[in-house]
């Protein structure tokens, strides 16, 4: 056959073609030879000379479908009502299939004439919609055009009361008399004669279909809501209700477009759960403080899609467990206080962290609430926000407990879990920088004092805290935790140098180096002293070893840390024991002297009152000494204890350096006041230094969140502290503002 | 009389007369400062000990225990943070306090 352009005569071949056509749609037979033989026929009618005759073959073939359609719609109705949609369904399957091979017959109309003339895709998207009007359609897009416009114009809402009812009879009885295969065929057929439209696919299908469906949802969706409600039992009402959403998801999915889940699932709530909101609030409380875990979980899902209606279930989990925390802390009494105090709180967080994850999915909103929760209890000013918070300290105390040697029957695995647990607590601390003072102290007696269990804790307990509040928070830590090791290295060089001269200092020497300011001991602490003869060399030696390491440097005993051993040797066994440096020059008098008035030692020594009387009454006590008279008057005698036993050969005279005592409680809470100023000034200064020029809110605004991390600064005081750098020449006022400041090089 | 042995190779009963009480051990504990008159810096107004109030702004305080916020001593025998002071000399070469000519006469170590 010659692809030859030739002339054709249009009745002849159209006569023939329209016969296949008709095959085709039906989906009848088609031996090979004929399907060539037409698909020629396509193309040279396409090509025809003198004439192309590919416009009056689109139109003859337009014209044979709306006359095929058409008598279909008399076919699909002729079984009646009860077997429309089947019936529908049959030849929509068969026509739409159909219509894919007759597309393929009128291949070379499809491409070379329709094609050609189409108008791009921008144009299509972008061009108005009337001007498509006359333009003519690929094959298969027009075949399902005539079907939408011969079919589902005239039957279309028919066809949707009758599904509609089918549905309801599926919701009600669970079964349909048509095969779900057919209700599912149609509904989707509404989508599918548009799916080659570029905009608005679906709209035929929600137009027609979706929207009423929807409707008559919502309606069933309301008569069911007050039927169960009458039964007037959350839980059961909350159950029913997720059973119900789930059905009709799975309704859904049976028959509906994909689209079309959400609408349901958002309606079914909206009548179900959205307008019946506080029927289901009255339960809330109770339900949160009976824990009971499966309500509060189907409340959780039922509520969690709704925009704001988690609300009130987050606020009652609030007040609930912040309740819950106070009281775990409330009566605390005793000695334990501090391990009862971080343990309850971590039990009560434990518990609702938990029952967050498990009840309600992790979710964000209840983290919050848990948070804000833990946050009040934990930063709780008892009576009335009078009385100051004690957590800060009580945590430190905790860690110290766990850090000190003294921790029996606890491995360090154990310990290293609660320090790690402990950090949860810490960091709802408000006061940060308060818990850092009581820490810092605490530490500082445990290095000093030799009383660290494990220097890995220590550090590790150091660096956890860095991580939750950054190195500046922590840099003290750090430096006392250098100054132990530059210490140990510097009692080496010492030694070393003692030996390259033959020194002898009488004495196993060994000393801490601390550096000022790192350390939470002021300068005011130190008390005149006269050191004893035994000990003077090597203050001496040091000393020299010392400041010739090191230039401009100046050095401050601090006796009362320092701590020697003596042997006792005028005892029937020979005891030794460990005492604080000043109970140790008590005793050195003892040597040339059987008896000493109190006042005698005290000028001797050159003691002042406080401190002889905590030393002298700790050696009263432990029985080293003995008193002649109840009180330690400055007329009082002290004698040795000659019969002194014990049981131990080894033991300490610890109680008056150890012991926290109130006015050191007082003076840490003190030192924080200037701690938070400098703190603020350096911070007031960072600002300026990046900024340059500010506005006095801002200036408060950025300063409250540095400060975040380590404490809630008051307003007046940043004030203050802006008014000191001021003065200092740091910053100005701005000329022509008084609430404007810059910065000074 | 000084005591001589530190180790107590004879035992307690057998050495008499023993002395009452020997030392055997001391720990002690020492504070190092820097050797100042006044131990606030009067250019920055915050202690010397402490890392100066621009170098505590930009928290390089100092690197585990290595100070470098340090203190200088003038001829003038008067100190200063050594931050501050180099600051200072930029724009008067006199020493804050006493007005005298500034020469360096000892850093901090």
């Amino acid at each position: 056959m010659s692809l030859k352009p030739r002339q054709v005569d249009f009745n002849a071949v159209w006569g023939s073609l329209q016969e296949t056509v008709k095959s085709v749609i039906t989906l009848g037979h088609v031996p090979r030879q004929i399907w060539s033989d037409r698909f020629s026929d396509v193309y040279s009618l396409c090509v025809a000379h003198p004439e192309s005759m590919a416009d009056r073959l689109y139109a003859e073939t337009k014209q044979y479908l709306i006359d095929h359609v058409a008598l279909l719609l008399i076919k699909v109705q002729e079984d009646g009502e009860d077997n429309l949609i089947k019936n529908y369904y049959h030849y929509w399957s068969q026509y739409s299939r159909g219509l894919f091979y007759l597309h393929l017959l009128y291949w070379y109309l499809n491409q070379q004439h329709i094609r050609m003339q189409k108008p791009s895709d921008a144009e299509m998207i972008y061009g108005s919609s009337d001007a498509n009007a006359g333009e003519q359609l690929e094959i298969k897009e027009l075949a399902l055009e005539v079907w939408k416009n011969g079919m589902i114009t005239p039957l279309g809402e028919k066809l949707v009361k009758l599904l509609l009812e089918t549905i309801d009879k599926d919701r009600s009885e669970h079964t349909t008399l048509i095969p779900i295969e057919a209700i599912q065929g149609t509904i989707t057929s509404f989508v599918e004669v548009q799916r080659f439209k570029i905009k608005g696919k679906l709209k035929l299908y929600q137009d027609l279909f979706e929207e009423p469906f929807l409707d008559a949802s919502g309606e069933h969706f309301k008569r069911d809501a007050a039927r169960l409600l009458e039964e007037r039992d959350v839980s059961l009402y909350m159950e029913k209700v997720i059973t119900k959403v789930d059905e009709e998801l799975a309704r859904a999915r049976k028959f509906l477009h994909a689209s079309s889940l959400t609408k349901v699932s958002q309606r079914c709530e909206q009548h179900m759960v959205a307008e019946h909101l506080d029927f289901l609030y009255s339960e809330c409380m109770n339900m949160v403080q009976g824990e009971r875990k499966r309500d509060l979980s189907n409340m959780y899902s039922l509520l969690k899609s709704l925009p704001n209606a988690l609300n009130i279930l987050v606020d009652t989990v609030l007040d609930h467990s912040k309740c819950q925390g106070l009281e775990s802390i409330g009566t605390l009494q005793g000695d334990n206080i501090h391990v009862n105090f971080v343990e309850n709180l971590l039990e009560v967080y434990q518990k609702y962290r938990q029952q967050i994850q498990e009840v309600f999915s992790g979710d964000q909103n209840f983290m919050g609430a848990l948070d804000k929760a833990c946050s009040s209890v934990i930063n709780h000013r008892p009576n009335k926000g009078k009385t100051p918070c004690r957590s800060p300290e009580l945590l430190a105390k905790y860690c110290d407990t766990l850090l000190k040697k003294s921790s029996k029957g606890i491995s360090e695995a154990e310990v290293d879990e609660k320090l790690r647990k402990s950090i949860t607590i810490f960091k709802y601390i408000d006061d940060k920088d308060v818990f850092q003072k009581f820490y810092a102290r605490m530490l500082a007696k445990r290095l000093i004092h030799q009383q660290t269990q494990s220097m890995d804790a220590e550090e590790a307990m150091i660096n956890r805290l860095k991580q939750a509040c950054g190195y500046e928070f922590t840099s003290k830590l750090h430096r006392m935790f250098t100054d132990m090791s530059v210490s140990a290295d510097l009692n080496n060089k010492f030694n070393a140098f003692l030996k390259d001269d033959s020194i002898d200092l009488g004495v196993n020497f060994c000393i801490y180096i601390l550096q000022a300011g790192a350390w939470p001991f002021g300068q005011a602490i130190v008390t005149p002293f006269s050191l004893p003869q035994q000990l003077v060399k090597s203050v001496q030696m040091f000393e020299t070893f010392y400041y010739n390491r090191f230039n401009g440097r100046k050095l401050t005993w601090l006796h009362h840390l320092c701590q020697a051993e003596l042997r006792l040797g005028y005892l029937k066994k020979p005891y030794v024991v460990t005492v604080q440096t000043f109970q140790m020059a008590i005793l050195l008098l003892f040597e040339t002297a059987d008896s000493l008035v109190c006042k005698e030692i005290r000028e001797t020594l050159l003691l002042n009152a406080d401190q002889f009387q905590r030393h002298a009454i700790s050696l009263v006590d432990s029985k080293l000494l003995l008193c002649d008279s109840e009180e330690l008057t400055p007329e009082a005698v002290l004698r040795l204890n000659m019969e002194y036993t014990n049981k131990r050969t080894r033991f300490r005279i610890t109680a008056a350096i150890q012991r926290e005592s109130p006015q050191e409680v007082e003076h840490t809470i003190n030192s924080v006041e200037e701690d938070r100023k400098l703190y603020l000034q350096a911070a007031i200064v960072r600002i300026m230094k990046s900024r340059k020029v500010l506005k006095h809110n801002a200036l408060i605004q950025e300063v409250c969140a540095q400060s975040k991390v380590s404490f809630a600064p008051s307003i007046p005081m940043i004030k203050k502290c802006i008014e000191a750098l001021i003065d200092r020449h740091y910053m100005e006022r701005t000329q022509h503002s008084s609430e404007e400041y810059s910065y000074i090089a | 009389m000084p005591y001589q042995q530190m180790d107590d190779k004879s035992d307690v009963d057998s050495q008499k007369p023993e002395k009452m009480f020997t030392l055997k051990k001391w720990n002690a504990v020492a504070m190092w400062s820097w050797d100042v008159e006044c131990d606030t810096c009067a250019i920055c107004r915050v202690q010397v000990m402490d890392a100066c109030l621009r170098c505590q702004a930009e928290s390089k305080t100092d690197n585990y225990g290595k100070q470098e916020c340090v203190v200088v001593w003038g001829e003038c025998n008067h100190s200063f943070h050594y931050c501050c002071m180099s600051l200072w000399v930029k724009q008067n070469n006199r020493c804050p306090l006493c007005q005298q000519e500034w020469s360096i006469q000892r850093m901090g170590k």
